[in-house]
C-alpha cells in the first residue's frame, strides 16, 4: 500500500517535469494512435452498420453515437481543467497550467460537436436545428464558460498571470457547472419543452458501439492533449537545453 | 514583541518576469536598524525583488522570514510592519490629503489626528494644502503627500522604490534624516535609488546585475 | 479593519456619486427601451417585464464593477490594500460596498419599472389589485449580491488583462444563467398566481453558496492582478 502510494507520487512528480514528460510522450502516441484507430473502426462499423434502427426515429438515430461520446467528453474536459487548475494552484505544478491551457480549445470543439451534431439530430427529430432543450442549452452553456477561459487566458502578456488567472476561471465555473445545469433543467420542465433526448433504457444492442465509441472519443482526446502539451512544452520550453538537443 | 529582533531574512529566492529568471536562489539578510540601498541597472530585478520581499510578486523558489517566521505567518505580524512605497503613489485623487493618510494609518489600527498630519505637513511644507484633494496637487505635492505615511504610521520595514527621484534638496534631506532616525530606532530601510545619496549613512548595498545575475553583497 | 475598508469604499462611492448613479439610469433607461421595441400593450409587457427587468438588472450591476476596481487597480492602492489587509477583507468590502451603492438602489427603483413594464396589470378589475412588486422586489433584493460577488470574480480576473472591455461579460455572463432562471421565476411564478417560495429559497441558496466561496476567489483573484 505504502509502496504503490509511494510509487504513485513519483509518477505523479515525473509529470511535472516537462522533460520526462515530453521523452516519455512520444513512446506513447503511436500506442495510442494505433487503439484509438482500432476503437473507432469497430465502434464506427457498429454503429454505422451492425446497430439497430431507432423504432421511432430511423436512421438518424446513429447521429447518437457522435453526439453522446462529444457530449461526456466537453463535460469530462471541463473537469480536468479544474483539477489541473487545483494542481497548479496548490502545488505550483507547470505542467498542470500547460495541461490546462491545451485542454481547453479541444474541450470546446468537443462541445462545439455536441453542439453540431445535436442540432443535426434535430433536423429529423424535432424540425428545427435548435430547441432550448435541457442538455442542449447546458452545452451551449458550457460553451461559453470555454470561450471565456480562453479568452481570459489569451489577453494576458505575461504567462504565469494568465495560467493562474485563468485557473481560478476554470475552478468558479467548475463548482458553477451542476448548478447552471440544475437551473437549466429545472426551468426546461417548467416552460415543459420537448425532450426528445430524455431516453428511457437503451437498447443493448445500442449500448456496446455507443460505450466503445465513448471509449475512442477518451482516446482521442487524450492523444490530442498529449499533441497539444507537447508543443505547449516546446513553447516555453525554448530556452532549455534538454529541449534544443531533443529537436536538434 | 518589539522587543524581538526584527531582521528580514531572504533564503534561496528565485524570481522571474515573463518567463525570465531574475535573480536565482539568492540569500539576503536585512538586520534591524540598518539601511540597505539596492542598486543596478534597470531591469535588473530591483523592482521586482522588492514587490517579491513585500509579497506581492510570487516567487518561484524561496521563502522570506520576518521576526524569524514566515512572513505569510500571522505572527510574523508582516503585514502590519510592513510599508511598501512604489512608483505610483497609492492614493486616491477623490481623497483630501488628510483623508488619504487617516486611511492608510487606520489600516495598521492607529487613529491619526489632524494635529498629527499637520506636523508631517509642516515639515514638508504642505500644511496649508490639507483640505485638497489629491488631484489638485502637483507631482511633487503628491510624492511629499506619500512620504508623509513613513512618518505617520507605526511600521518596522520600509521598502521605498526610488523615494528620491524628483526630490528637492530640502525634502531629500528631511527623507534621509528620517530613514536615519528610523533605523536608529531599529527599524529596517530597504530602498532603491540610481544616485548616491550625500548624508545618508547606508549600511548594506547590493548589487543586482543584469547578466549573471549574480548578487553582491 | 473590515469597517475601515467598508468606509473607504463608501466613502469613495459618494466622491463618485454620478458616476455611481450612471448603472441605475441604464437600468431605468433599458427597460424604457422594451415598449418601443415590442408593444406598449400592457397585458404584454406584462409577460415580458420578469425577463426584461432581470436582464437590465444583470447588465447594470456588469457595468458598474468597473468603479470598484479598475481605479484602485490602475494607482496602485490595491496592492496597498493587499499588503495590510487579507485578500479576502479587501474583496469583501468591496462587494459589500459595491451592492450597497449600486445593488440595493436597484431594488429601490425597481417599482418604477413594474409600474412601466405594467406590471401588477389586471384585465379582470373586479378581482383585487395583484401587486406583485414586492416579490420582485424581493427576488432582485436576494439576486443582486450574488451577482455582484460573480461579476466581482470576473472583475478581479480581469484586472491584469490587456484588452478587457467585453471580457468580463464574456467570462461572467454565462454563470449568471442560474439567478436569472430563477430570478425572473420567482416574479413569473407571482404572475401565474402560483407559489414562488422555493424559487426564492433557491435564490436565497445561491447567495449563500456565493457568499461562502466567491469572496476567496476574488481575493485570490486580486493577488495575482497585482502581482
Amino acid at each position: 500500500m505504502a509502496n504503490s502510494s509511494k510509487s504513485f507520487w513519483r509518477w505523479f512528480h515525473q509529470l511535472g517535469s516537462p522533460k520526462w514528460f515530453y521523452q516519455k510522450s512520444a513512446k506513447w502516441l503511436p500506442w495510442l494512435w494505433a487503439i484509438t484507430a482500432i476503437l473507432f473502426v469497430f465502434g464506427l462499423y457498429f454503429s454505422l452498420y451492425a446497430s439497430p434502427v431507432d423504432y421511432q426515429q430511423g436512421n438518424s438515430v446513429r447521429i447518437m453515437y457522435i453526439h453522446v461520446p462529444a457530449a461526456v467528453l466537453s463535460m469530462v474536459g471541463y473537469l480536468a481543467m479544474a483539477v489541473c487548475a487545483v494542481i497548479g494552484l496548490v502545488w505550483k505544478m507547470k505542467m498542470s497550467f500547460m495541461a490546462m491551457r491545451a485542454i481547453a480549445p479541444i474541450g470546446a470543439v468537443f462541445t462545439f460537436i455536441c453542439l453540431f451534431t445535436g442540432s443535426m439530430w434535430g433536423i429529423p427529430t424535432w424540425g428545427t436545428w435548435w430547441e432550448w432543450d435541457a442538455r442542449m442549452t447546458s452545452e451551449l452553456v458550457l460553451l461559453f464558460l470555454y470561450l471565456g477561459f480562453i479568452a481570459l487566458h489569451s489577453s494576458f502578456s505575461d504567462r504565469n498571470k494568465a495560467d493562474r488567472s485563468a485557473a481560478i476561471l476554470a475552478i468558479v465555473g467548475a463548482i458553477n457547472v451542476p448548478i447552471i445545469y440544475g437551473s437549466v433543467k429545472w426551468w426546461n420542465t417548467l416552460h415543459q419543452a420537448y425532450s426528445v433526448t430524455k431516453k428511457g433504457a437503451i437498447d443493448p444492442q445500442m449500448q456496446t458501439p455507443l460505450f466503445i465509441m465513448i471509449g475512442a472519443f477518451y482516446l482521442l482526446f487524450v492523444i490530442l492533449v498529449i499533441v497539444r502539451l507537447r508543443l505547449e512544452v516546446i513553447n516555453r520550453e525554448t530556452k532549455s537545453k534538454w529541449l534544443q538537443e531533443e529537436l536538434a | 514583541m518589539s522587543s524581538k529582533n526584527s531582521n528580514l531574512e531572504v533564503k534561496g529566492l528565485t524570481i522571474s518576469r515573463n518567463e525570465q529568471v531574475l535573480l536565482e536562489s539568492i540569500d539576503l539578510s536585512f538586520t534591524s536598524g540598518t539601511i540597505t540601498h539596492l542598486f543596478g541597472e534597470n531591469g535588473a530585478g530591483k523592482t521586482s525583488l522588492m514587490r517579491a520581499l513585500a509579497g506581492l510578486l510570487n516567487q518561484d523558489a524561496g521563502q522570506v522570514f520576518w521576526r524569524g517566521f514566515k512572513t505569510s505567518h500571522p505572527e510574523a505580524n508582516f503585514s502590519n510592519d510592513l510599508l511598501f512605497l512604489a512608483h505610483n503613489l497609492a492614493m486616491k485623487h477623490e481623497l483630501s490629503i488628510a483623508e488619504n493618510l487617516q486611511f492608510y494609518a487606520a489600516l495598521r489600527g492607529k487613529a491619526v489626528s489632524l494635529s498629527e498630519i499637520k506636523t508631517v505637513a509642516s515639515e514638508l511644507r504642505i500644511e496649508s494644502l490639507l483640505e485638497r484633494h489629491f488631484a489638485e496637487l502637483s507631482a511633487g505635492q503628491q510624492h511629499k503627500v506619500s512620504l508623509s505615511r513613513l512618518v505617520l504610521e507605526n511600521a518596522k520595514l520600509w521598502i521605498l522604490d526610488e523615494p528620491f527621484v524628483n526630490l528637492d534638496s530640502q525634502t531629500r534631506d528631511w527623507l534621509s534624516h528620517k530613514m536615519m532616525d528610523f533605523a536608529a530606532k531599529s527599524g529596517v530601510v530597504i530602498f532603491t535609488s540610481h544616485q548616491a545619496i550625500d548624508g545618508l549613512k547606508i549600511h548594506q548595498k547590493i548589487s543586482l546585475t543584469h547578466d549573471e545575475d549574480e548578487v553582491m553583497a | 479593519m473590515f469597517v475601515t475598508l467598508l468606509k473607504r469604499e463608501l466613502m469613495l462611492a459618494r466622491r463618485n456619486w454620478v458616476a455611481i448613479l450612471i448603472p441605475l439610469f441604464f437600468f431605468i433607461m433599458v427597460v424604457s427601451l422594451f415598449p418601443f421595441a415590442v408593444s406598449p400593450e400592457a397585458e404584454f409587457l406584462q409577460q415580458i417585464a420578469p425577463g426584461v427587468i432581470w436582464v437590465a438588472a444583470l447588465l447594470a450591476t456588469l457595468l458598474s464593477l468597473d468603479l470598484f476596481y479598475r481605479g484602485d487597480y490602475q494607482d496602485g492602492s490595491l496592492e496597498q490594500l493587499l499588503i495590510m489587509a487579507s485578500p479576502t477583507q479587501v474583496a469583501f468590502s468591496k462587494v459589500l460596498a459595491h451592492w450597497l451603492v449600486t445593488g440595493l438602489p436597484l431594488v429601490l427603483v425597481s417599482p418604477l419599472l413594474a409600474g412601466l413594464m405594467h406590471l401588477n396589470y389586471a384585465p379582470d378589475r373586479e378581482l383585487l389589485d395583484p401587486n406583485h412588486t414586492p416579490v420582485m422586489m424581493l427576488s432582485l433584493l436576494l439576486g443582486t449580491p450574488t451577482l455582484c460577488l460573480l461579476g466581482a470574480v470576473g472583475m478581479s480576473l480581469s484586472l491584469g488583462a490587456s484588452r478587457n472591455g467585453m471580457l468580463v461579460a464574456v467570462m461572467i455572463l454565462p454563470l449568471y444563467v442560474p439567478i436569472l432562471i430563477f430570478g425572473s421565476a420567482v416574479i413569473t411564478a407571482s404572475l401565474a398566481n402560483s407559489g414562488y417560495n422555493a424559487q426564492l429559497a433557491i435564490l436565497g441558496a445561491i447567495l449563500l453558496f456565493a457568499l461562502v466561496l466567491t469572496p476567496f476567489a476574488i481575493g485570490r483573484a486580486l493577488k495575482v492582478a497585482v502581482s
